[in-house]
């Protein structure tokens, strides 16, 4: 359908305006302040600082590196296992069996569950003296006193447990969403074909879910790098910043020490990985390529 | 389409025209807007109480009240002073005083303070900690509670175990021992060693130390040999006598450890007294925190509760009296009753709740004291905040896993206050 | 036709067991392979379910208590939620501010993602990279030069200004996940219609709408669910206590002085539970797309 008209301006018209009037001067408010010295606190002490805060960043900073290590290895993690999970799950609640309508409702509840609450519970729920570790010890499983977040060598898992506690229902959700649509047909041809049901996996289900799972796997990843509010929470990036996220590192840096100058440049580091990082993704995956 | 178009035009000009209203109104009665500082089902009610005690004192005053939750007042405080849309009266404690001074949201109270019914009511200490806050020596709150770091403890498990409270760190770790029983889950201590961590880290090493200024000679006395004492003696009870899920401890799991019931001393402070009572009733007691080999009771004080006028204020008369009304005795005796912390007018000293309420007896007994020694955190400087929070906080949980010596961590930490000292000595 | 892809035709006999265990798919036919649908889904719904079970036990038992299963239960918490913290007005802001969301996020990116899918257009490309770039900066970031706009706009302290902010940050997700599911609906039904005659709102209408449906499903609970949950915005662009939305209070009852897991608990289910009721009334449209009768062979 290759047209020349307005109509696919007029359809995302309102898009642009949206985003030209909340998102364009934010950003470049981010931009501006990552070239001076802003710092609340300390309201004498700014102006500008030019490359400054980048070089600082960049040469005199060790968290800048560690934290984005932690990130990739963060969104990589959780967004892989959050895929595979959530793919899994959405095909078992597509069958038919008893009770499918409650355990879809319940598969997916995680994900009605705010932010604020999400910590809440699981900071009750992990914690040694009113969590589960002590239910279980209890009843004669591990041992009392077990800190899944304040041991540095669990601390990673369990973080990633909690989070995919209310990220695989999103996938699971648009997955399931997105199966309905694959004609059947094509699964009639590949069966009279003789295909085995593996095949008709990999040969019908996934490629036609392909342009979902890239787009949900990106988006989910830039969400995954930018979300703070669960580890900020549960561990506020400890112990000894292991579990320190450079979008956490902005918040305290940001947040904490009113430090926005500096703060701002490590949010313009972290736009501009996200952007080569997607650009490639995109590339790299052949998105909308239709096998 | 072009409907579509239109509509969507339509709407983009709706968005973009609206108009803001004012808050202004002709008949002479006032709208101030009240921000709380420390919102909750705690406090929240408290506050409803007394604004409806002042409308009926004051017809034409009308106080709208917005609780922000703690952990993101600085933040909303920020925001709202970057963007010119200031409350006309807010919480504030000192400890985040001197970042709305610098960035010059507030008005001075003094004047206002010394001409009316609150002049030589509020408490001199609290006066005082709140003074330095600013750099012009002004005051920017006006103190309406004082707080101070106690050991909450459990007295039927003292009990049990045939314990006295400890007033030595010698006995303090001596009982937090006796009182642990890892296999049943049982602890004698919790360490803060999440968000929060150092500001009582460092209130624990002054009352070790017995030294008795934060700065000698500008320098910072914070890595004095006594104080990495103390912080080794702390983390040498980590793990052995406390959960090892102490090291990500913000207040709430904190609190969630003792008020569970596997825990039996928590180091905090007189405001959280509503969350003991409720879940451990007269169960629990508290103590000050114990003193060093010295013996000498060295106090760094908690945070001065207060309330600061916006400069942003259309109506800062009618501010200012709700202020005062809030530090007027008798709506301090009711809050600080009702939150179990010290009061700062007074006139509330002989107030009868006060010999009912121990903890709170207990505190005034020790800063009452003339043998205890005040030694008030820097909590002025700007870089106060980062150094002690952003920077330490990370650094002391290496200190618990035994990836840093306690006397590198103090020195670290010691080295950047003297700095952000000398500076502020400078721009004075 | 609702379960096309996992019902293999009749007449073809089952192909036989893979290996692998992760196809689970025709055992419907097979019921001796019923396990393979019910053990992976049990141990999920525990995992699932534990935590709710948390959060239920601490809201209806004294604060103190440590019993799993608490009797006789309180509903103490509850009254603190709804009279001491003031859950009724949040609850309604809420409401409120997701059903906003929902229309305007659902309408906006139907209508940008079959731009998308169904025409090329200069600036394409741009557009799409320009609406993924706006979701790299985390909210905390744009608070200040929001605020700033928010209050340009006299926007602050009304629900139509977090509805409109909210509807920006969400739309960049929701438009493109829409166009993608847009471009896997055949496009020939559509053309075939736009041959026949009928209008591309009408094809649109009669043709792609119909099975759009559990892509409006997901892409509208996503929007709902996000802005039901917001927060920051809430906290932050409000400064009226009656403008503050339901995660604002139940942030209230994690404060430094004002902890109170009873209270979270308790605001937890009163926020929880509607959502997760409606979305099991919706849920099924989730998978009735085909069905609905839009395809004809």
């Amino acid at each position: 359908m290759r047209t020349k008209t307005w109509a696919p301006y007029a359809l995302i018209a309102p898009t642009l305006v949206l985003m030209a009037v909340f998102l364009v001067y934010p950003i470049g408010s981010v931009v501006y302040y990552s070239l001076q010295r802003y710092n609340v606190t300390q309201p004498w002490k700014n102006g500008f600082a030019g490359l400054d805060n980048f070089k600082q960043m960049l040469f005199d900073d060790p968290l800048f590196w560690q934290s984005l290590a932690f990130s990739a290895k963060w969104v990589f993690v959780e967004v892989a296992l959050q895929l595979l999970l959530g793919l899994i799950l959405a095909l078992i609640v597509n069958e038919t069996f008893i009770g499918r309508g409650i355990a879809r409702a319940m598969v997916f509840s995680p994900w009605a569950v705010s932010g604020v609450l999400t910590t809440g519970i699981w900071i009750l729920l992990l914690n040694p003296s009113t969590g589960i570790f002590q239910v279980l010890s209890e009843w004669g499983i591990g041992s009392p006193g077990t800190s899944v977040l304040g041991n540095p060598d669990t601390v990673f898992d369990a973080l990633v447990v909690t989070e995919l506690w209310r990220g695989v229902p999103f996938f699971a959700i648009l997955l399931l969403a997105d199966l309905q649509s694959i004609p059947k047909d094509l699964y009639e041809a590949a069966s009279v074909d003789g295909a085995s049901r593996w095949r008709r996996f990999t040969s019908v289900t996934l490629p036609h879910l392909k342009d979902a799972i890239i787009l949900s796997t990106l988006l989910r990843a830039v969400w995954e790098f930018n979300n703070v509010d669960l580890i900020y929470t549960l561990t506020g990036g400890g112990p000894a910043n292991q579990t320190t996220t450079l979008p956490l590192y902005v918040a305290r840096q940001a947040v904490d020490s009113h430090n926005f100058g500096y703060g701002s440049a490590l949010t313009v580091a972290g736009f501009l990985i996200l952007l080569f990082f997607s650009i490639l993704y995109l590339r790299v995956s052949k998105f909308g390529s239709r096998a | 389409m072009r409907k579509l178009l239109v509509a969507v035009a339509a709407a983009a000009l709706a968005l973009t025209a609206c108009g803001s209203g004012g808050t202004g109104s002709g008949d002479g009665n006032v709208t101030i807007t009240f921000w709380d500082n420390n919102g909750g089902p705690g406090r929240t009610p408290i506050y409803e109480e007394l604004i409806k005690r002042f409308e009926a004192a004051n017809p034409n005053i009308k106080v709208e009240y917005v609780g922000i939750p703690s952990a993101s007042v600085q933040q909303k405080y920020d925001t709202a002073i970057a963007g010119g849309e200031t409350p006309d009266v807010g919480g504030v404690t000192t400890s985040y005083l001197s970042n709305l001074v610098g960035q010059e949201a507030l008005i001075p109270l003094d004047d206002r303070i010394n001409s009316g019914p609150l002049k030589d009511k509020l408490l001199p200490s609290l006066v005082e900690t709140v003074r330095q806050t600013a750099p012009d020596g002004k005051l920017y709150s006006v103190p309406t509670s004082g707080n101070m770091d106690i050991i909450w403890y459990r007295t039927d498990l003292f009990q049990q175990a045939g314990l006295e409270p400890p007033k030595t760190w010698d006995e303090f770790t001596t009982a937090a021992t006796k009182l642990t029983d890892a296999a049943a889950n049982k602890y004698g201590y919790t360490i803060r060693g999440g968000a929060g961590s150092v500001f009582q880290l460092i209130t624990e090493a002054y009352a070790y130390s017995g030294v008795d200024n934060f700065f000698k000679d500008g320098k910072s006395t914070l890595n004095d040999k006594a104080n990495a004492e103390l912080v080794d003696k702390v983390a040498d009870l980590y793990k052995k006598a406390t959960p090892e899920a102490d090291i990500n401890n913000s207040y709430t799991q904190m609190v969630a450890q003792f008020t569970g019931g596997s825990v039996t001393m928590m180091h905090h402070n007189l405001g959280s007294s509503g969350d003991v009572n409720k879940a451990l009733g007269d169960k629990v007691a508290a103590i000050p925190l114990p003193v060093g080999p010295g013996g000498k009771r060295t106090v760094v004080p908690n945070p001065t509760d207060g309330f600061a006028v916006f400069k942003n204020s259309e109506n800062p008369d009618a501010a200012w009296k709700f202020a005062e009304f809030l530090a007027s005795s008798e709506s301090n005796s009711y809050w600080n009753e009702k939150v179990g912390q010290i009061p700062a007018n007074t006139d509330v000293r002989s107030a009868a709740w006060i010999d009912g309420n121990k903890p709170v007896k207990m505190a005034l007994g020790v800063l009452e004291d003339p043998s205890t020694v005040i030694v008030p955190a820097p909590v002025y400087l700007p870089q106060y905040s980062s150094i002690t929070k952003t920077d330490s906080e990370p650094q002391y949980q290496k200190v618990l896993l035994g990836e840093l010596t306690a006397q590198q961590f103090l020195d670290e930490m010691a080295k950047k206050l003297t700095e952000a000292q000398k500076e502020w000595e400078d721009r004075k | 036709m609702t379960e096309t892809l996992i019902r293999p035709p009749v007449d073809t006999p089952p192909p036989p067991r893979q290996p692998t265990k992760r196809r689970r798919r025709a055992v419907a036919e097979e019921p001796g392979k019923r396990w393979l649908i019910h053990v992976p889904l049990v141990l999920y719904l525990l995992f699932t379910l534990i935590p709710f079970y948390w959060m239920l036990v601490f809201a209806v038992r004294p604060t103190g208590s440590t019993q799993l299963v608490p009797w006789p239960v309180t509903f103490e918490h509850f009254d603190t939620v709804w009279n001491d913290i003031g859950f009724g007005i949040f609850f309604y802001n809420s409401v409120v501010m997701g059903l906003g969301v929902l229309v305007f996020v659902t309408v906006l990116s139907v209508m940008g993602g079959y731009a998308l899918a169904r025409f090329k257009f200069r600036g394409q490309r741009l557009f799409l990279l320009a609406m993924l770039c706006s979701q790299f900066i985390p909210g905390a970031m744009m608070l200040i030069p929001l605020f700033v706009i928010f209050k340009g706009m006299g926007l602050l302290n009304t629900l139509t200004g977090l509805i409109v902010a909210e509807v920006a940050f969400q739309l960049p997700l929701s438009l493109i996940l829409m166009s993608g599911f847009i471009r896997n609906i055949s496009v020939e039904l559509e053309e075939a219609a736009m041959v026949d005659g009928c209008s591309r709102l009408r094809a649109f209408f009669a043709v792609v709408l119909p099975q759009l449906k559990p892509a409006l499903v997901a892409v509208g609970s996503f929007a709902f669910i996000g802005a039901w949950n917001n927060f920051l915005f809430a906290l932050m662009f409000a400064t009226r206590q009656d403008k503050f939305t339901l995660p604002v209070g139940l942030s209230y009852a994690l404060g430094e002085f004002n902890t109170d897991f009873g209270a979270l608990a308790a605001g937890g289910v009163v926020a929880a539970v509607p959502v997760v009721l409606v979305f099991a009334v919706v849920q099924r449209f989730l998978v009735q797309g085909l069905s609905a009768g839009a395809v004809k062979g």
